[in-house]
């Protein structure tokens, strides 16, 4: 009983460690997910099956183990073997990405904050020169007229 | 279909919304050329207000007419605790309320949600300074994108780029805040938001945009008169900021929930052209001129109180639960 709850107090010290570093994945964790969103829950044999080249039942066992550790996915025994489901879907799991990348941004030095304003400011058009022009010329010839008047 | 005393009154609910404001919306609609022409005709702090409130006459009138009519009536006289068969065209009218209530809800969270993003953003880039002559801080943010707008819908902020702090003397930047202001005063971000909210005709048909579009356009100029006051040296320089911030490059994309200065500006040269007319632009109205318009408020108060007590006799009430019994079979 003791061992169980003492793994339980670890599993959730370390999902909670860095939620940043939690969410980037190497190649092999990231092909592993994809498998669990689009497949769902799935056992490690399942899992195994599905991949597109041959990898050792353990080494999955062990990547899936990490995953369910980061806080990517929940298991639950049945038949003495774990079946994994994904926490997120693919969208939330982009979109935290996302939101850590914005955070690391902010927090970090003067121009990474610029970088980041120059994504938010999106252009959305121009105005024509030619019109500006006359605008201006249109600004100036009242700006004399008020003066010789003496107008407020 | 058979449904429960609480479930049939959401549905008669859904239902007398969309016919409220179908036939409210579908009036207006029929009445909105005459108003604009008339919108047209009178100042635009005037012409802003009158079209706000025949834009939001339907969803007021409708949620009115629920809340204050059909609900009470049903409460008083439907018996409790009963079974009822819902007719057809009851579930079908309340499917249709219930459809354009969550369409306006959908558009109007991501708004909100992307609005609340980029003030936090603003903020969390941004310092908070204070500009000359400026009782309020605004939030500066280190860009030189033409950025010059009012952010945050019950507390609005003034942010500013550095860029827009640069080009612009001072003079101009005075003008430019006063403008902002103005935005400020008649809570245009508010609005904004409750025009978001109002729900349409039918899902994904908004009869009324033609109003929307012109509203916006009056909220501008209304600004521009107040930001002038009728002082035409003040005018031109709003006029010199508009074009000087143009200059400056493509104007950032804001949510729709932000007031700025130039960025959803298509009407630039009437703008400019209005503020350097010779004759003078209508002042604000003055603390003198607030007066009257407090006691319309209280007449109009007192008004509705009185329209209330009289609709809220059991002999209207008992009329409404006839009909809300025909719509309902």
């Amino acid at each position: 009983m003791r061992v169980i709850v003492i793994r339980f107090l670890k599993n959730r010290i370390s999902r909670g460690a860095n939620p940043s570093q939690s969410l980037a994945l190497g190649s092999l964790e990231f092909e592993l997910m994809e498998i669990l969103w689009s497949r769902g829950e799935s056992s490690v044999r399942d899992v195994v099956g599905q991949l597109s080249r041959p990898l050792a039942y353990t080494t999955v066992m062990t990547t899936l183990d990490r995953l369910f550790k980061k806080g990517l996915l929940d298991r639950h025994k049945s038949d003495r073997a774990f079946v994994y489901s994904p926490l997120f879907s693919r969208q939330e799991w982009e979109r935290r990405r996302a939101g850590n990348l914005v955070a690391g941004f902010l927090s970090g030095p003067h121009p990474s904050r610029e970088l980041l304003l120059s994504c938010l400011l999106e252009a959305v058009g121009e105005h024509d020169t030619t019109l500006l022009d006359d605008l201006e010329k249109k600004i100036r010839s009242r700006r004399k007229g008020i003066l010789r008047q003496g107008q407020p | 279909m058979i449904l429960p005393y609480t479930l049939r009154l959401l549905c008669l609910c859904f239902a007398s919304f969309f016919v409220l404001n179908f036939a409210a919306c579908l009036l207006i609609r029929i009445a909105s050329k005459s108003a604009l022409r008339f919108a047209e005709s009178t100042a635009a702090s005037t012409a802003a207000r009158f079209l706000i409130a025949l834009r939001m006459l339907p969803f007021a009138l409708a949620t009115l007419g629920v809340l204050g009519l059909c609900v009470p009536s049903y409460f008083w006289l439907e018996p409790a605790a009963t079974s009822e068969r819902v007719g057809i065209v009851c579930v079908v009218l309340a499917l249709l309320g219930a459809a354009t209530w969550s369409v306006s809800i959908m558009r109007t969270a991501p708004s909100l949600f992307a609005s609340m993003r980029h003030n936090r953003l603003c903020r969390l880039s941004g310092q908070e300074s204070y500009l000359p002559g400026e009782p309020s801080p605004v939030v500066l943010v280190e860009t030189e994108a033409p950025l010059l707008a009012m952010s945050g819908l019950f507390r609005p902020r003034l942010v500013i780029s550095r860029g827009v702090l640069r080009a612009l003397s001072f003079e101009e930047l005075h003008a430019a805040l006063r403008h902002e202001h103005a935005h400020r005063t008649s809570r245009d971000n508010a609005k904004r938001l409750l025009l978001l909210l109002a729900p349409d005709i039918f899902p994904f048909v908004r009869p009324l945009g033609a109003l929307e579009r012109t509203w916006s356009k009056f909220a501008e100029w209304a600004a521009d008169d107040q930001a002038a006051s009728g002082d035409s040296s003040r005018a031109v320089s709003l006029a010199a900021a508009l074009v000087h911030v143009a200059r400056m490059g493509a104007a950032p994309r804001l949510p729709y929930l932000f007031t700025s200065l130039l960025a959803r500006d298509r009407d630039l040269s009437a703008r400019v052209d209005r503020l350097l007319q010779p004759a003078p632009i209508l002042p604000a109205p003055t603390d003198l001129a607030r007066k009257p318009q407090a006691q319309f408020r209280i007449a109009a108060f007192l008004f509705a109180a009185c329209l209330a007590a009289i609709l809220l006799t059991p002999s209207t009430l008992s009329a409404v639960h006839k009909v809300l019994e025909l719509l309902l079979h």
